[in-house]
């Protein structure tokens, strides 16, 4: 039969997968890029499943919903650590918690669905329009004047604004976005309203899910932990976050190359990891990573950067770095980095410099295995954490991101760090947050 | 002489068009390979996988949709990737459309190759795709004139804006060694035209795959089949009018042809990936400021090495 | 005849891109409204898309069109250019010249920045 052989032929294809990441569900994410069977894809209209990593909050349950709604047919779900929405038929549900397990099981997962052998995913959203036909005439529109009523179920975009670049009164679009935007903090979600392609204003609507850090970074608040373990978490942390930015810049097989390297980070050998990161870093150059990132944008003003801390502070210029206060590093002379723009592309000029830093420290830390000296602060590649915890700052950003161009904006954002620091270390198992999610 | 003018010809653009889009996705699926994105066998089958898989897929609607044109689109794209394919002359003998204004007529594809793909981004009347078809648009406004000025320059020394005449005028010394710029800067234009690469405006990763971010199932894969098809078309057309065309010793003029499209299709499909998307803004600049300047460059080289 | 072997193939694509899109979705229910709705990532539009735009590159666009009248002038200048000789470069210099100048004016004025 035609339809078999195709069937039989597309179960082979790359596994397109949807990531809607809750909370502590970068992991799978980081994962997956790295296995060549799956395919990840930024809209679920080019996905055949939807992988759900980590604990979704009660109040983003709805949010799910409208993106698996958002699948076109046939498709299924897979739970990574994660508990199943309540409504889904025990068919269409696969929960895995195993990360090894995680690639497998959506090769599995696929190959089922075009076989038949798996349910496909109902549809949980009742079919309604968003508004019920209102206005008259043959379109709708007319009723409350030219652009009154709700034409094909949703209002024209109005009304006339005045732009923040040069002033001319044209239509905005506002919408929500998020909170699994893949191209963002998972968990940010945001009003925006454009003016054609630049933000005109951007209202933070809930902040991002913490961020996990290694345990190292927990267990140097307790005791004197080794240096070298405590700046290869750091150098990994940094690479993870590029592999965003980089990925956002269209730049697939550096952004793969990013993440075998913060793969290799925690046991690697440090003098071959620091040459490897040096090609990347000149590749990185070579092809133009610096140069979508226009001066001046995404800068922060001198008290967001104090606000923000760490890493983004340093790029603004700001020399302030917890390490300075720990014999042990001075042991080493270590010295901070600081740039001075404070703006998208210092900020990762600062990021790749802290990551060589970051390995040289290790290098010469693990010929003496040096330890920490102090326990009250640690310096976390999200800042210092000193007495509480570096909290999250994404309100920031309804004063970073207007005015930018979108891609610009999202640029600027993947450079940032905003989410609050997690109070449990990476490995521990999600579901010990997730409160009232199941 | 039926069989020269108009079996031989049809033939040989069907087959371009459809092998072509397939031997330069198993070319991307090389380049992936060399990035470390794809592993295993099936290099050869992974195309027609996914395919296979968008044959599957459900057909995405969106709410209040410019249905009719929202489909015509990728089928309209695919078929100015075709005509295009039929001004490439094979040989002196087999041109499907052997016109006196063949550079004009592959400019006119050109330029409504750009209202093809704001067409896809602007009917389904989402928001992201939305913004990706105005973004393409500024491209598409940019690259226009360094295509049409480098192709003037291969006209001079023809005398002619046929195709056939332009390879002709080669038989001495390439147009690629004779005009040096001209070759790079068209290259670029092929790259904006199937927004690859650098260039991806229209479907970029910072949009969730903006024009196409709300189109799934057989729309897709006639949309990336078309995109490949123009990239095809372009290189059929970059071989003609820099490449020396069908000319070339021992073997027959349609595989020196086919074998200097590969190459081209090779070189871009190792190109694209290398480098990261330009924001529209620098876009604009570098094709006005940069290629632009360098496009008059080389018409000025043209003239002065058609009068030497 | 060479046009008409031009309207065959651009007939034969086109219904080949409009069958292959047809013919796998002719037995497929229509969508429920929520898959409808635009992917914002679990957000929703408070409007269609459709609106007056705010394009920001108005300025380049209107530099375009000095451009494209000048390629009309441009193609039967290619054809007879060997023909005219000296003349035609001279011709053409000046012409390309003055829109040069026209570019770098525009440039000055930001035309090519997102405004």
């Amino acid at each position: 039969m035609a339809v078999s052989w195709l069937a039989r032929l597309a179960a082979c294809a790359p596994v397109p997968v949807f990531p809607a990441l809750g909370m502590r569900g970068e992991e799978a994410l980081y994962r997956l890029a790295l296995s060549p069977e799956i395919k990840l894809v930024d809209s679920p209209r080019h996905a055949s499943l939807l992988l759900v990593a980590g604990g979704v909050p009660p109040s983003m349950q709805q949010a799910l919903r409208r993106v698996h709604d958002q699948f076109p047919a046939p498709f299924t779900t897979l739970w990574y650590r994660s508990t199943p929405l309540v409504e889904l038929p025990r068919a269409a549900v696969t929960t895995v918690d195993s990360l090894d397990a995680l690639p497998g099981a959506l090769v599995e997962s696929h190959g089922s669905l075009l076989r038949n052998t798996v349910g496909h995913s109902p549809r949980l959203l009742p079919d309604a329009p968003p508004h019920p036909w209102q206005g008259l005439g043959d379109d709708g529109h007319g009723g409350e004047g030219m652009m009154g009523g709700v034409p094909y179920g949703r209002p024209m975009a109005m009304p006339p604004t005045e732009d923040l670049r040069d002033g001319l009164a044209l239509d905005v679009l506002t919408f929500r976005l998020g909170p699994f935007f893949p191209l963002w903090p998972p968990g940010l979600e945001a009003e925006v309203i454009l003016q054609g392609d630049i933000i005109q204003q951007f209202s933070v609507q809930s902040s991002p899910f913490p961020r996990a850090l290694a345990p190292v970074f927990h267990e140097a608040r307790e005791q004197s932990v080794a240096i070298a373990a405590l700046e290869r978490a750091r150098a990994r942390h940094h690479l993870q976050a590029l592999f965003h930015a980089l990925h956002l810049a269209g730049l697939e097989g550096l952004a793969r190359d990013a993440l075998r390297l913060a793969d290799r980070c925690p046991s690697g050998d440090i003098a071959l990891l620091a040459k490897w990161f040096k090609t990347f870093e000149r590749r990185m150059k070579r092809r133009g990573f610096f140069a979508l990132h226009l001066p001046e944008r995404g800068a922060l003003r001198q008290e967001q950067a104090e606000r923000l801390g760490g890493f983004a502070a340093r790029a603004a210029g700001i020399d302030r770095d917890a390490r300075t206060e720990d014999d042990g590093y001075r042991r080493l002379a270590f010295a901070t980095i600081t740039q001075q723009a404070g703006d998208t592309r210092a900020r990762w000029r600062q990021r790749l410099a802290e990551i060589a830093q970051a390995f040289d420290l290790a290098a010469r830390a693990q010929r003496d295995d040096m330890r920490t000296a102090q326990t009250d602060a640690v310096e976390t590649p999200r800042g210092a954490w000193r007495d509480s915890r570096p909290g999250g700052t994404s309100p920031l950003l309804e004063d970073l991101l207007p005015g930018l161009e979108w891609g610009e904006a999202l640029a600027s954002l993947a450079s940032l760090e905003l989410a609050a620091l997690s109070p449990w270390p990476r490995e521990e198992r999600a579901e010990t947050q997730m409160g009232g999610a199941a | 002489m039926i069989l020269d003018q108009l079996v031989w010809p049809l033939a040989l653009v069907l087959a371009a068009l459809v092998l072509g889009p397939y031997l330069l996705a198993v070319l991307d699926g090389l380049v992936a390979r060399g990035l470390g994105l794809t592993r295993g066998p099936g290099l050869w089958l992974a195309p027609l996988r996914r395919g296979a898989w968008w044959l599957i897929q459900h057909t995405n609607v969106t709410e209040a949709p410019d249905g009719r044109a929202w489909r015509l689109a990728p089928a309209l794209y695919l078929a100015l990737a075709a005509g295009g394919l039929a001004l490439v002359p094979w040989s002196r003998a087999w041109v499907a459309t052997d016109i006196a204004t063949s550079l004009v007529l592959w400019g006119s594809i050109e330029a409504l190759a750009t209202v093809v793909i704001f067409l896809q981004g602007w009917s389904a009347n989402t928001h992201l795709t939305l913004v990706g078809a105005y973004r393409y648009v500024a491209l598409g406004l940019s690259y226009i004139l360094v295509s049409m000025f480098v192709l003037i320059g291969v006209a001079l020394p023809a005398e002619s804006l046929a195709l056939t005449q332009v390879i002709i005028s080669q038989q001495e010394l390439w147009n690629v060694l004779r005009q040096p710029l001209g070759l790079p800067l068209f290259l670029i234009v092929g790259l904006a035209i199937t927004f690859r690469g650098p260039f991806n405006l229209a479907d970029s990763t910072d949009l969730a795959g903006g024009t196409s971010a709300d189109v799934s199932g057989a729309q897709r894969l006639v949309w990336e089949f078309a995109r490949s098809a123009m990239l095809v078309a372009f290189s059929g057309i970059a071989t003609a009018a820099f490449l020396g065309g069908w000319l070339g010793p021992w073997l027959p003029g349609p595989l020196w042809v086919a074998f200097k499209m590969l190459a081209v299709l090779a070189l871009l499909a190792w190109l694209g990936p290398a480098f990261a998307r330009l924001t529209p803004e620098h876009c604009v600049s570098l094709m006005w400021v940069v290629l632009l300047p360098l496009a008059f460059v080389d018409l000025i080289w043209a003239g002065v090495e058609a009068l030497s | 005849m060479e046009l008409l072997l031009f309207f065959v193939i651009l007939i034969l694509s086109l219904g080949a891109g409009l069958l292959l899109q047809w013919w796998p979705s002719r037995h497929h229910p229509m969508p429920t409204y929520p898959q409808r709705a635009p992917f914002l990532g679990g957000g929703l539009p408070d409007t269609h898309a459709w609106s007056r735009f705010h394009v920001r590159y108005y300025p380049m666009a209107l530099l375009l069109i000095a451009f494209e009248m000048e390629m009309m002038f441009m193609y039967p200048w290619a054809v007879v250019y060997v023909a005219q000789g000296m003349k035609a470069v001279m011709e053409m210099g000046m012409f390309l010249a003055i829109l040069s100048v026209g570019i770098l004016y525009g440039w000055r004025e930001g035309v090519f920045r997102w405004q």
